[in-house]
C-alpha cells in the first residue's frame, strides 16, 4: 500500500507540472457549475411565459409555472452533468499517467523495482479517482447551493435536488468514475495516445446521455430505487472491468504485449 | 568463487516462437559478464528473466541468491537495471526522478536522499539536479538511468547497452563508471553491439543467437576459435615463402598477401626461433615477426555471421 501512496505522490507531482491539463481537467467543472448557476437564476429571471406549450413536458411538470418549468429544465440538464464529469476527469489524467507512461517507455524501469503490479495500478487509478471524486463533488455541492439559493420556488427545488439524484452523485459517480479508469487501463494496452484512449472512453457517456433524455421526455424518473439499481449495474460492470483491468496490467503483459 | 547468476535450460518462448532456448550459464560474483549477439537474438529477454520482469517457460535459475519464481520482489531489489531505453520522466528534474525510484526501491526518505545525491555527485549531475529531464542530452539521460540502477546498491546489475549512441566522450564516463562498479566487488551483466567495448571491459563473455553459442573469457574465445599464430613481414614477395612454412611440422597453415606471412603454429612462443630460422634458411630477409591477435570482432563474426 506504501508504495502505492509513492505513485500517487509522482502523479500528482507529475500533474503540478502540467498546468494546462490541471486547467482543463481541475477547473472547468466548477466554472461549468457556476455556468450552470447562472443559466439557473437568469432562466428564473427572464423566461417567456410561453415555454410550458413550446414541447411536450412530463407528467410533473403540469402544475409548475412557466418559470418554474423554465429553471426545473435547466437545472435538470445540468444536474446530469455531475454524472459526466467522473467519466471525464479521470479518463483525461488516467490516460496521461498511463498511456503517457507506456509512450515515454518508463513503466519497464518501474516494473523492475520491488513493486507490485497492484500497488502501481492502484496508485494510478487513485491518482486519477481521487481528484475526479473530489472535484465532481464539490462542484456538485455548489450546484446544490446554487439551487438552493436561486430556485423560484421549494418545488423547484424538490424536482432538481432529489434524493434519487443524490443518491447518484454519491452512489453512482464513484462507480461510473472507476469503470472510466478501468476501461483507460485496458485501451492503454492498444493504443499509444492519450487522446486516443480518451476518445474512444468517451463512450461511457452515452447510457447517461440517455438517462438525461430519458428524463427529460419523462420516460425515465431518477428516483432512489433507480440510482441504486443504476449502483447495482454499475458495481457488476465496475468489478468485471477491474477484472479485465488487472489481468491486462501484469508484468508480464506489459512488457511483452503491450504495444 | 561464488555464481552471482546461475542458469539451467532457461527458455522462453512467445506464442511458439522461441526466443530463448535452453540457456545454461553461470557468472562469478564481482565480475564482468559481456553478453553478445545480434539484435533479435534475445538478449533483452534473457535480461528480462533474469531480472525478475518475464517468467521463463522452462528452465530456472538463481539471481543473487534468489530462486526465480519463488520471491521475485526480493530478486528485483537485489538486482539493478539499465533498460534498453533510459525511461526517465521528462517533466520531473534529475533529483525527483532519482527520489521516485529510491523510495519504489524500499529507501526510507532520508537514505532515499543521501544515495541520490551520492549518485548525482559521481554522475556529475548535481549541477543539473532540479532541472527537467526533458532538457538533459542523451548522455546525461543515460547517466542518469545508470543511477537509477544503482540507488539501492544492488549486488548484481544488468547493463543492457549502456553505450548506444553516446558521444565517445560520455561512452568514456560510463566505461570507466562501469570499472569502478567492477572494482567495488558488483557483478555486471553487460549486453552490448560495442565489441571493442566487452574486449575492454568483460571478465566472461557469451556469445548468443536464440541460444548460447560460446562463452569463456575473451582471450579463451579467440585461442579457442583461432588458434596461436604468428605474422612475418619479410622484404619483398612472401608467396615464395608459403611451401617453406608448410614443411615444418608444427606449422597448421600459410597464407602470404603482398609482403606479409600469415601462418597458424601449435606454440608460437616456443617455434618461433626454428621459424625464423627456416625462413632466413629460404632466404628471407625479415622486417618484423608479431603475435597474430584476433579481435573479438573476428570471435563474433565467426560465430554468428554465418547464422544471421
Amino acid at each position: 500500500m506504501k508504495k502505492a501512496l509513492i505513485v500517487l505522490e509522482k502523479e500528482w507531482l507529475e500533474l503540478r507540472l502540467q498546468p494546462m491539463l490541471l486547467l482543463a481537467t481541475l477547473f472547468l467543472p466548477p466554472l461549468i457549475t457556476l455556468i450552470a448557476i447562472l443559466g439557473f437564476f437568469a432562466v428564473g429571471k427572464f423566461t417567456a411565459s410561453t415555454i410550458g406549450s413550446a414541447a411536450p413536458l412530463p407528467p410533473e411538470f403540469t402544475s409548475l409555472s412557466p418559470l418554474e418549468i423554465g429553471q426545473a429544465i435547466v437545472g435538470r440538464q445540468f444536474s446530469t452533468l455531475f454524472l459526466l464529469l467522473p467519466i471525464f476527469i479521470p479518463s483525461v489524467l488516467a490516460s496521461y499517467a498511463i498511456v503517457g507512461e507506456k509512450r515515454e517507455r518508463t513503466l519497464e524501469p518501474v516494473l523492475a523495482t520491488p513493486i507490485r503490479t497492484w500497488e502501481l495500478l492502484l496508485g494510478k487509478m487513485l491518482a486519477a479517482l481521487l481528484p475526479a471524486l473530489a472535484i465532481t463533488i464539490a462542484s456538485a455541492t455548489l450546484f446544490i447551493g446554487g439551487i438552493l439559493a436561486f430556485a423560484v420556488s421549494n418545488r423547484v427545488r424538490d424536482m432538481i435536488v432529489t434524493p434519487g439524484w443524490i443518491l447518484a452523485v454519491i452512489v453512482d459517480t464513484p462507480l461510473l468514475a472507476l469503470i472510466g479508469v478501468a476501461l483507460i487501463v485496458v485501451l492503454s494496452s492498444r493504443v499509444n495516445d492519450p487522446r486516443t484512449a480518451q476518445q474512444i472512453s468517451a463512450v461511457l457517456v452515452v447510457p447517461i446521455l440517455g438517462l438525461l433524455f430519458g428524463q427529460l421526455a419523462g420516460v425515465v424518473v431518477l428516483g432512489p430505487a433507480v440510482a441504486l439499481g443504476i449502483g447495482a449495474v454499475l458495481t457488476v460492470i465496475a468489478a468485471g472491468a477491474l477484472w479485465f483491468a488487472t489481468r491486462l496490467f501484469q508484468r508480464e503483459v506489459i512488457l511483452t504485449r503491450w504495444r | 568463487m561464488a555464481h552471482a547468476i546461475e542458469t539451467h535450460g532457461l527458455t522462453r518462448r512467445f506464442d511458439g516462437r522461441v526466443a530463448v532456448e535452453g540457456l545454461s550459464l553461470s557468472v562469478e560474483a564481482g565480475t564482468v559478464f559481456g553478453f553478445l549477439g545480434p539484435n533479435g537474438a534475445g538478449k533483452t529477454t534473457t535480461v528480462r528473466m533474469l531480472a525478475a520482469l518475464i517468467a521463463p517457460s522452462d528452465g530456472d535459475a538463481i539471481v543473487a541468491g534468489h530462486a526465480l519464481g519463488v520471491d521475485d520482489t526480493a530478486l528485483r531489489r537485489a538486482v539493478g537495471i539499465l533498460t534498453e531505453q533510459p525511461g526517465l520522466y521528462d517533466r520531473l528534474s534529475a533529483r525527483q526522478n532519482l527520489r521516485y525510484f529510491a523510495r519504489l526501491y524500499d529507501l526510507e526518505p532520508a537514505r532515499a536522499d543521501a544515495q541520490v545525491e551520492r549518485y548525482l555527485h559521481l554522475l556529475e549531475l548535481w549541477d543539473r539536479r532540479d532541472e527537467p529531464v526533458g532538457t538533459f542530452s542523451k548522455g546525461m539521460r543515460q547517466k542518469l538511468a545508470i543511477a537509477r540502477a544503482l540507488l539501492h546498491e544492488p549486488a548484481i546489475v544488468f547493463l543492457d547497452e549502456p553505450t548506444a549512441a553516446l558521444d565517445p566522450e560520455a561512452a568514456r564516463t560510463v566505461r570507466d563508471f562501469v570499472k569502478g562498479l567492477r572494482a567495488e566487488g558488483r557483478t555486471i551483466f553487460l549486453t552490448t553491439h560495442n565489441l571493442p567495448e566487452a574486449d575492454e571491459l568483460c571478465d566472461s563473455i557469451g556469445i548468443f543467437q536464440r541460444r548460447l553459442l560460446r562463452m569463456g573469457s575473451p582471450a579463451e574465445l579467440r585461442a579457442g576459435l583461432f588458434g596461436a599464430g604468428t605474422i612475418v613481414r619479410v622484404v619483398g614477395d612472401a608467396a615464395r615463402l608459403v611451401p617453406v612454412a608448410r614443411s615444418l611440422p608444427f606449422v597448421r597453415d600459410a597464407r602470404a598477401d603482398g609482403e606479409t606471412l600469415t601462418l597458424q603454429l601449435d606454440d608460437p612462443d616456443s617455434r618461433n626461433p626454428d621459424l625464423v630460422d627456416a625462413l632466413r634458411a629460404a632466404g628471407a630477409r625479415i622486417r618484423y615477426v608479431e603475435r597474430l591477435q584476433h579481435s573479438l570482432e573476428d570471435v563474433y563474426l565467426r560465430l554468428v555471421g554465418g547464422r544471421s
